[in-house]
């Protein structure tokens, strides 16, 4: 039996490996973003993310929020964290998490800086540096493949996605679903037209009858709401570069998961329960199903595009795969994995898939992709209703 | 149907069809009207005159179709001709539309 492939990671307390040690600073409230990116800027290589609401979520939003602030700041790529926010009590909760799963970190509420966006600033950078220091001495150390989850993705797809860079993705998705670890698709609006595919890959019945139902909401949705889907997905790049539909979009959208059994759909920034194959139901718009991802515990994105695409995460290093050509040739500081040569027939997608495997152990286990080298990344959590 | 997930192109193929049921390519490069193209579907090729100019990665009919008629890439449906496109025409939002959420 061949030896499993290993990366380099950070084991964490709750027994899940981080390929990255970040000191994040997060903002739990919409009245300290600011705040939260001054401390950040202060601090050499601290990741950011702010969320803009506050009081008045009600419902699914208030859920989603605390849900994704725990996954975000318990992120396994996250070495430490420091909370800043107007509101006490969420900071506590999140705190409880933070501390329940043995993450160092630091809360700091307005109301213990006397409302004062300067005072929250000096405190709080105060308390970044020194979870900083604490943290610049842990080490990697070598960790199973079976330890990644991966979110796959795609944006500004062209008809060279469907083609090449999505089946090659199929294959690491193949791959790391067959030695223990976990893949998560999102994107519910692309799988409209290849929802038979997928649900002929579920694991039981009911997976099969919940892909479906998933796709059958969002269709009911653009119906609802009256949206015409030409130039809204496929969007005006979609179209101008080759895609005539939805249907299309998603046929080659879909062989980014590979050919692995669907072990079930997941609400969106619900971790996956189990290893194996995963589908979360989500929106299409990349920065916020990259965050659905995230928060379910994605410690790495494959992010194919046709046309190019600089989002990334600021937590799970952004791993971007094209296949067009022309793509391949321009955008030499945005593309982590140039799979043109597959599209022009001079290599094999097997060949291709090799390379990637190794290319993403690398990226695990330390080098830097372009998104993090350029500071691309950024978190958007959904919202789902109206706020009060 | 099964996903095609090998179908890495082939050198020397001007188009690319995925299964034998689809009735489109996808050029691989742009082509001008008039041009004869290879179109490599699977293990087989074959050749199509191009009867307009197709952008890269845009797709050409391999067959007449009437309004109506399904377009099918992947082997799969796509949508349907919402006019009478001929072989060798661009097939594109301006002759074909979605099935789907539709009111």
């Amino acid at each position: 039996m061949p030896r499993q492939p290993e990366f380099l990671g950070y084991h964490r307390p709750d027994g899940r490996i981080g390929v990255r040690n970040l000191l994040l600073v997060l903002s739990c409230g919409g009245l300290t973003g600011q705040t939260a990116r001054r401390i950040a800027a202060a601090i050499r290589g601290a990741a950011v993310i702010t969320m803009p609401y506050g009081a008045g979520l009600i419902g699914r939003d208030e859920t989603v929020q605390l849900a994704s602030l725990c996954g975000l700041a318990g992120h396994p790529n996250v070495g430490a964290v420091l909370l800043v926010g107007d509101n006490a009590r969420l900071l506590a909760k999140v705190a409880t998490h933070l501390t329940a799963i043995g993450k160092p970190h630091a809360a700091f509420s307005l109301d213990d800086c006397d409302h004062d966006a300067l005072t929250l600033t000096d405190r709080g950078l105060r308390a970044a540096a020194r979870l900083a220091r604490q943290i610049s001495g842990q080490q990697r150390a070598p960790a199973a493949v079976s330890a990644l989850c991966l979110g796959l993705e795609c944006g500004r797809s062209d008809p060279s996605s469907g083609l090449v860079a999505n089946p090659l993705t199929g294959l690491i998705a193949d791959r790391l679903v067959d030695a223990g670890g976990q893949a998560m698709i999102g994107e519910t609006l692309e799988w409209m037209g290849a929802e038979h595919l997928l649900a002929a890959r579920a694991r039981t019945p009911d997976v099969a009858v919940a892909l479906r139902d998933a796709v059958r909401a969002r269709e009911g949705l653009a119906v609802a709401v009256g949206v015409d889907l030409l130039g809204n997905n496929p969007g005006p790049t979609n179209i101008a570069s080759g895609l005539s539909s939805i249907e299309e979009k998603a046929l080659g959208n879909i062989a980014k998961s590979g050919s692995r059994m669907f072990e079930g759909v997941i609400g969106y920034g619900e971790s996956p329960p189990a290893p194996g194959l995963w589908a979360m139901d989500g929106a299409a718009y990349s920065p916020e199903s990259l965050t659905g991802f995230v928060a379910a515990g994605a410690q790495l994105l494959l992010f194919t595009t046709g046309v190019g695409n600089s989002y990334a995460s600021a937590l799970a290093p952004t791993i971007k795969i094209s296949a067009n050509p022309t793509s391949a040739r321009v955008l030499h500081e945005q593309l982590d994995f140039d799979a043109s040569q597959a599209f022009l027939g001079r290599a094999t997608l097997s060949d291709m898939a090799d390379a990637l495997f190794d290319e993403m152990l690398d990226i695990a286990s330390g080098k830097a992709s372009w998104g993090e080298i350029l500071g691309e990344g950024d978190e958007v959590v959904s919202r789902f209703g109206p706020a009060l | 149907m099964s996903m095609p997930m090998t179908h890495a192109t082939v050198a020397g193929a001007d188009a690319l069809a995925l299964q034998p049921t689809d009735n489109v390519a996808t050029v691989l490069r742009p082509v001008a009207a008039g041009e004869r193209l290879i179109v490599q579907c699977q293990g087989t090729r074959s050749e199509l005159t191009a009867m307009q100019a197709i952008p890269f990665g845009h797709k050409i009919s391999r067959q007449t179709l009437f309004e109506g008629d399904i377009v099918r890439k992947y082997g799969e449906a796509i949508g349907h001709a919402v006019a009478a496109i001929d072989q060798g025409m661009h097939v594109h939002v301006h002759n074909m539309r979605s099935n789907r959420a539709q009111r």
